[in-house]
């Protein structure tokens, strides 16, 4: 049976278990150590979560880096910690179609969440070892909030219960800064909130289940459950949640370290940012919605869970990964079954490798253009790579293989101009629209003519077994 | 005290730090900026702030008519 994580602390502890987690600690100062340490993670290869124990005139301590590396993805997923990208690709397909697993509702006392309850004198700092990511971030940011809002036309409709990521900045003891960009599922809720004037409540959740920070980075129709995506990844098992305590309407992660709760101030805007990006560059300020913070649940010594975000990779492009890429394969492979494998982990799918068969003449452009007509595709996805169904779009090398030998610029490079853009790539300008470049890097097929067909070396049927004979013998190495 | 950001004087102390004497947060509350007395604030001349910019800034999301 698949491993499911019952909370942050359960997966922490198998991170450590499988030396994927290393703790300091010696106190260390909330800046410049705290973001520095999460950009050194993010240089890493195989980098552990990094847990600090004691923070510079704090109370509690932190982590950070938790999904930053395949290997913890992987066991973030119960898979072994060295299970290819290619491999967690196609087992996240699998329990993809288990949706919907319905969640399971927990009584209050059977939720850790509310072992301690902060209703006066509220004041983040006194729970959350808060602190600057990036030099030119204009302060201290939650960054890898789940933020769980209701629609206020059908607030007891839970499949239009929104579980989200959005970056938050804390404005005050008391009070953050959000952005809903229009286009999130959070923006229609307020809009309707404002509409008539009235505050949106918010639950906040801090320090969750791998799998729940992992849906609440996903982008899901707006009338599907992210809890019950969370029940379908855990492989069946459902996702606990329980009441929030100011809103008969929400239901947050039962064992959360914080959760927050409030509501967001309607029809009212003020200054928020600046704040490094996952682009790796700054968005500017802006004037945006703000939350009234009336009460805070906490587990008994909370762990504050944030993560470092900048220039690719970093944890937050393991969060938009493979969930980006597994929606894109399904609308695409609807319709073209042709269609191997997606792999749109670019920058949040602004650069998309396929992996496709090829049916006949122009099909691996035919691909790229369907591509391009998804809902996240259109206007994401800016640079579009396709490859024969027998090249690992997850590894570069060979995509570079394929690039290197089976292109001519003159036929296979196509650029389309003046095309929806995303807002957050410095090079779109306007912001929001861009071209769009197409490399078909497939080999011709009929009717276009492949004047200089090669024959394809075929490695001999005894590779695998050698493949696991020089892994063990290696494994076994690196033991001694 | 100013505010490193935008030279504003309505600068305040928001909290100290809940162990020790170690630290204390400041907030402009007239462009937002909160810092912690430890750091080394440099900040970029790009991100320098001044009424004409503020009262330019984009709205996110817009606020929607009122419906009755």
């Amino acid at each position: 049976m698949t491993k499911v994580y019952k909370d942050l602390r359960d997966f922490l502890a198998t991170l450590e278990e499988e030396g994927q987690l290393v703790r300091i600690k010696e106190e260390v100062m909330p800046e410049p150590d705290i973001g520095a340490a999460g950009r050194a993670a993010a240089n890493i290869e195989n980098s552990p979560a990094i847990l600090f124990e004691k923070v510079n005139g704090y109370n509690y301590s932190l982590v950070t880096n938790v999904h930053g590396s395949w290997r913890n993805h992987a066991l973030m997923l119960g898979l072994p910690k060295d299970t290819t990208i290619k491999e967690q690709f196609f087992e996240l397909n699998r329990r993809w179609d288990k949706f919907p697993v319905p969640p399971k509702i927990l009584a209050r006392e059977e939720a850790l969440c509310k072992e301690n309850v902060i209703t006066e004198n509220i004041n983040l700092f006194d729970i959350l070892p808060l602190y600057r990511i990036n030099e030119q971030d204009g302060g201290f940011f939650l960054s890898k909030a789940s933020v769980i809002s209701g629609d206020p036309e059908f607030p007891e409709d839970l499949n239009k219960l929104n579980v989200g990521i959005y970056r938050i900045q804390v404005k005050d003891v008391d009070r953050l800064a959000i952005q809903p960009m229009p286009v999130h599922d959070i923006a229609i809720q307020l809009a309707k909130a404002e509409e008539k004037d009235e505050p949106l409540p918010v639950a906040i959740a801090l320090g969750v289940s791998p799998l729940v920070t992992f849906m609440a980075s996903t982008p899901v129709a707006y009338d599907q459950n992210e809890y019950e995506f969370v029940g379908a990844l855990q492989d069946g098992v459902p996702c606990e949640i329980v009441k929030a305590d100011t809103c008969d309407h929400l239901y947050v992660p039962a064992h959360a370290e914080v959760i927050i709760e409030g509501y967001i101030i309607p029809r009212k805007r003020f200054v928020e940012g600046a704040f490094g990006e996952f682009p790796g560059s700054y968005s500017g300020c802006r004037k945006q919605c703000e939350i009234q913070i009336t009460r805070i649940t906490h587990r008994t010594k909370p762990i504050f869970e944030n993560l470092y975000i900048g220039m690719p990779w970093t944890e937050t492009d393991y969060l938009v990964g493979l969930n980006t890429s597994i929606p894109l394969y399904k609308q695409i492979k609807a319709t073209m079954p042709e269609v191997v494998a997606v792999n749109a982990m670019y920058t949040h799918g602004i650069g998309v490798i396929i992996s496709t068969k090829v049916r006949y003449g122009g099909y691996g452009k035919g691909v790229a253009f369907r591509l391009l007509s998804t809902p996240h595709g259109m206007p994401y996805s800016k640079i579009v790579i396709i490859v024969d169904e027998y090249v690992d779009p997850f590894n570069l090398e060979q995509v570079m293989w394929a690039l290197t030998t089976r292109v001519k610029p003159s036929k296979d490079v196509v650029i389309i101009p003046n095309c929806s853009g995303m807002v957050l790539d410095p090079s779109s300008n306007p912001a929001g629209m861009h071209d769009k470049l197409i490399i078909d890097a497939t080999t011709p097929v009929a009717p276009e003519p492949n004047p200089r067909s090669c024959e394809m070396l075929v490695p001999s049927p005894a590779t695998p077994k050698w493949e696991e004979i020089l892994r063990q013998l290696q494994h076994a190495a690196q033991k001694k | 005290m100013k505010c490193p950001r935008c030279d504003s004087e309505k600068v305040r102390i928001m909290t100290k730090s809940p162990v020790g004497d170690a630290w204390e947060i400041y907030v402009c509350d007239h462009c937002c900026y909160s810092w912690r007395s430890t750091e080394n604030i440099q900040i970029s001349e790009i991100f320098k702030l001044n009424d004409e910019k503020i009262a330019n800034m984009g709205i996110i999301p817009p606020i929607p008519p009122l419906k009755k």
